[in-house]
């Protein structure tokens, strides 16, 4: 008989999933959906963007039979997800994963005190405190998604691509709910055609919870080749510590955190633009989207020095802003249509 | 029993308050021009530190309210927007990057140069864009220090945060803090060439203390006095200033001054409206734009605002005892807005508070930045109490202009006049 491994919801990108395969849970990463608000959980967040609300209103009906849920204070909305749903008593265990930005002395003190104590919720609901196998396990696994991932990324990044956009973030969000061998399966199997004259598009602004938005945009003349939002390119996603070691480990996970550029919502301006900047080079995108989610804001105030970024460099940035849940797919259509004019012109 | 006396006049506390204000910043804004260095700092940020070092400061969201207040909003939002920022999001944050860009004869009180240094928390998802901002500004350095989410968070805090402010925000949390403060401590002393001093560090906390003693005093005499006798747009100015000058024997008086001013006027039976017949309470941001608001409901409805955040947590949020100045300081601050905005903290203090004071009805604004509005709401309605929400930046005249008929509505369908008249 075949143990049930319990699953553990995830909001946000800031879970190293290392650390919860060690202690025998899998990570279901949430990321909600482009629809309109669910009206009782916006109710409870506030003004936060329609995805938020959707995660809420998926984590109270408690329709995956989940053990547990960590939430990353990542942004605004999943701190306000988070105090939501401890005010309002979930029926669930509930954990906030609350690590600092910065790099610095006491920040590294506070962010081994946040991942011990990750792990210290993950034991409680498994039974069961990573070991030295389970840690150098877990590591292989999610190493082998990462390259994985590489492989995908490349694919995505030939000329003509390999792989469509829409295919690469369906096996970017299903990787995060998989454990890492059907994950690994997932992405190998993301291969797909598309047109050779098809516009090529670097996704920025708000993450995408589906890829709906993507499918809308590869129907009418373009390519998604990469994106620096953090369900796609940036989902932390097949890094790990190759050691049984658990502080050797919680040390090697800081270092990876302090070293990648996070989300908007956690970052400088300067930093997005610059990754913006050069990953959408590294996607050879002829132009940049940004579609941005009504009460998303952080993306907004990137958006001067991505503009400036690119114009440096003849990247055309087209945006589409404020974007109201529900409304999402007929702002792509907007947003296709702009983009194969900028590339034409 | 004596009739309830109308008053009318401005508290002298008040006045003494703006009037200290209006030079102090001139002095401030004049020293700045001629090159001395000053600190612009988030109303949350460890303030002490700059006074202990030595290094005036001005509180953004104080320039804010006073931009506000002085009808510069819309131009400094729009200044903000030329330079391709977002000029509907954290708008209460960004307006002196904006007034910043004003001609002197447009801004207010003639404007304010540049800071030297720029100093906040890194508050919800904007807040370090926005000082990122400024520390581009030739001249201008900026420091961050992290904010920490509310855990614990707990209810009854406001017995617990004098002296067991441990079990409120947790060990972790606290030191993280203090050693952030530390590094800002050793950043502002490599510029500046100043040091801090400890001993001194721990006098201001002292006073501070004092301070929040005598805003406590102030705010229990209000809390039972009937009728209302202090406009609840006085008590702002009078606990605000001093604020933020905490830590200064001029605060400590200040606070001390307006206890017995409202003492005297309790005991002289005075009344902002003799004739109350509803006891409001204001949660959220004052509407500076719009003071007269406040008093807007009195004639026809017999409504007063009692209650204000200000001096509420004034004298709950601030109070703080300890041996090491340093740690003390870090855990007066590393949750401060969560007693206003996290949930059970800040529901059960809002339903404590209102209480408290007799509060018939609540108007709550409610800025996009600030979470747990529905639950603080919903516990105030659970104990009988009607709240109107409503959804607006208090720093964007656009957000609330139709304040006046919504309240006006309110009051009409929801908050019954007391049969008593008190």
């Amino acid at each position: 008989m075949t143990a049930v491994i319990p699953l553990i919801a995830v909001v946000g990108n800031d879970v190293p999933r290392q650390l919860v395969l060690a202690a025998g849970a899998r990570p279901h990463r949430l990321t909600g959906a482009w629809d309109a608000p669910d009206a009782e959980a916006q109710e409870l967040l506030g003004a936060t963007d329609a995805a938020a609300s959707h995660i809420l209103a998926e984590l109270r009906r408690d329709a995956h039979g989940f053990a547990g849920v960590v939430v990353c204070g990542d942004s605004q909305a999943h701190v306000r997800l988070f105090y939501a749903l401890r005010a309002t008593g979930a029926s669930l265990p509930v954990h906030l994963l609350d690590l600092p930005r910065e790099d610095s002395v006491p920040a590294r003190r506070f962010g081994r005190f946040q991942l011990e104590s990750l792990v210290d919720f993950c034991a409680g609901v498994t039974g069961r405190r990573p070991g030295t196998d389970a840690l150098r396990e877990a590591a292989a696994a999610e190493q082998r998604l990462g390259q994985a991932l590489d492989a995908l990324r490349a694919r995505r990044r030939a000329d003509p691509p390999r792989c469509t956009g829409a295919d690469a973030l369906a096996a970017y969000l299903a990787a995060s709910r998989l454990d890492p061998a059907a994950a690994l399966a997932v992405v190998d199997a993301a291969r797909s055609t598309t047109a050779e004259d098809a516009v090529r598009v670097h996704m920025t602004g708000s993450n995408h919870p589906d890829a709906s938005i993507y499918r809308a945009l590869e129907a009418r003349g373009c390519v998604v080749t990469g994106e620096d939002h953090d369900t796609g390119d940036g989902a932390w996603l097949g890094v790990a510590v190759d050691s049984g070691d658990l502080d050797t480990v919680i040390d090697g996970l800081l270092d990876a955190h302090f070293a990648r550029t996070g989300a908007s919502s956690t970052e400088f301006a300067a930093a997005r633009a610059a990754l913006t900047v050069a990953t959408s080079q590294e996607d050879g995108a002829d132009a940049v989207a940004a579609l941005i989610r009504d009460l998303d804001e952080a993306p907004l105030w990137d958006l001067a020095d991505q503009s400036e970024g690119l114009a440096a460099r003849g990247i055309r940035l087209v945006v589409r802003s404020r974007v109201r849940g529900g409304d999402a797919v007929d702002a792509a259509a907007e947003l296709a249509e702009e983009l194969r004019e900028a590339v034409a012109a | 029993m004596t009739k309830p006396a109308a008053v009318r006049e401005r508290l002298a506390s008040a006045t003494r308050a703006t009037r200290h204000q209006k030079e102090w910043f001139h002095g401030i804004a004049e020293r700045a021009r001629a090159g001395e260095p000053y600190v612009l700092a988030n109303a949350d940020a460890p303030h002490e530190i700059m006074r202990a070092i030595g290094l005036p400061y001005v509180v953004n969201q104080w320039w804010s309210s006073i931009i506000a207040a002085k009808g510069a909003a819309d131009a400094s939002l729009a200044a903000v927007a030329a330079t391709g920022l977002p000029d509907d999001s954290r708008q209460y944050d960004v307006l002196p990057l904006g007034a910043l860009e004003l001609p002197a004869e447009r801004a207010p009180w003639g404007g304010l140069p540049a800071p030297r240094f720029a100093i906040a928390e890194r508050s919800g998802d904007v807040t370090h864009k926005i000082f990122e901002r400024w520390g581009r500004r030739e001249g201008t350095e900026t420091f961050l220090l992290s904010r920490t989410a509310a855990v614990p968070a707990p209810e009854g805090w406001w017995d617990l945060v004098p002296t067991r402010w441990e079990e409120v925000f947790g060990a972790e949390r606290i030191d993280f803090l203090r050693d952030e403060i530390a590094e800002l401590v050793a950043w502002l002393e490599e510029r500046t060439g100043s040091e801090l001093d400890r001993a001194e560090l721990a006098r201001i906390m002292a006073l501070a203390n004092e301070q929040a003693e005598w805003n406590r005093r102030t705010r229990d005499l209000l809390a039972t006095a009937r009728p209302l006798p202090v406009e609840v747009t006085d008590i702002i100015p009078a606990v605000m200033v001093p604020q933020w000058h905490r830590g200064t024997q001029w605060a400590v008086d200040a606070a001390r001054g307006l206890h017995d001013e409202v003492a005297a006027r309790i005991e002289a039976r005075a009344a902002v409206c003799p004739d109350e017949r509803r006891r409001l309470m204001w949660i959220g941001r004052g509407v500076w734009g719009d003071l007269e608001l406040y008093r807007a409901f009195q004639e026809e409805f017999g409504a007063v605002f009692v209650w204000s955040m200000y001096l509420a947590i004034a004298a709950d949020g601030y109070v703080r005892y300890g041996d090491d100045p340093l740690r003390t300081l870090a855990a007066r601050f590393v949750g401060i807005t969560d007693l206003l905005y996290v949930p059970p903290m800040s529901s059960s203090w809002y339903a404590k508070e209102a209480v408290e004071h007799g509060v018939d009805g609540v108007v709550h604004l409610v800025a996009d930045d600030t979470p747990g509005s529905a639950l603080i709401t919903a516990e105030l309605e659970r104990r009988g109490i009607p709240v109107l929400e409503i959804r607006g930046s208090n720093a964007d005249p656009r957000a609330t202009g139709d304040l006046r008929e919504r309240i006006a509505g309110f009051l009409r369908d929801r908050v019954p006049a007391r049969a008593d008249g008190r």
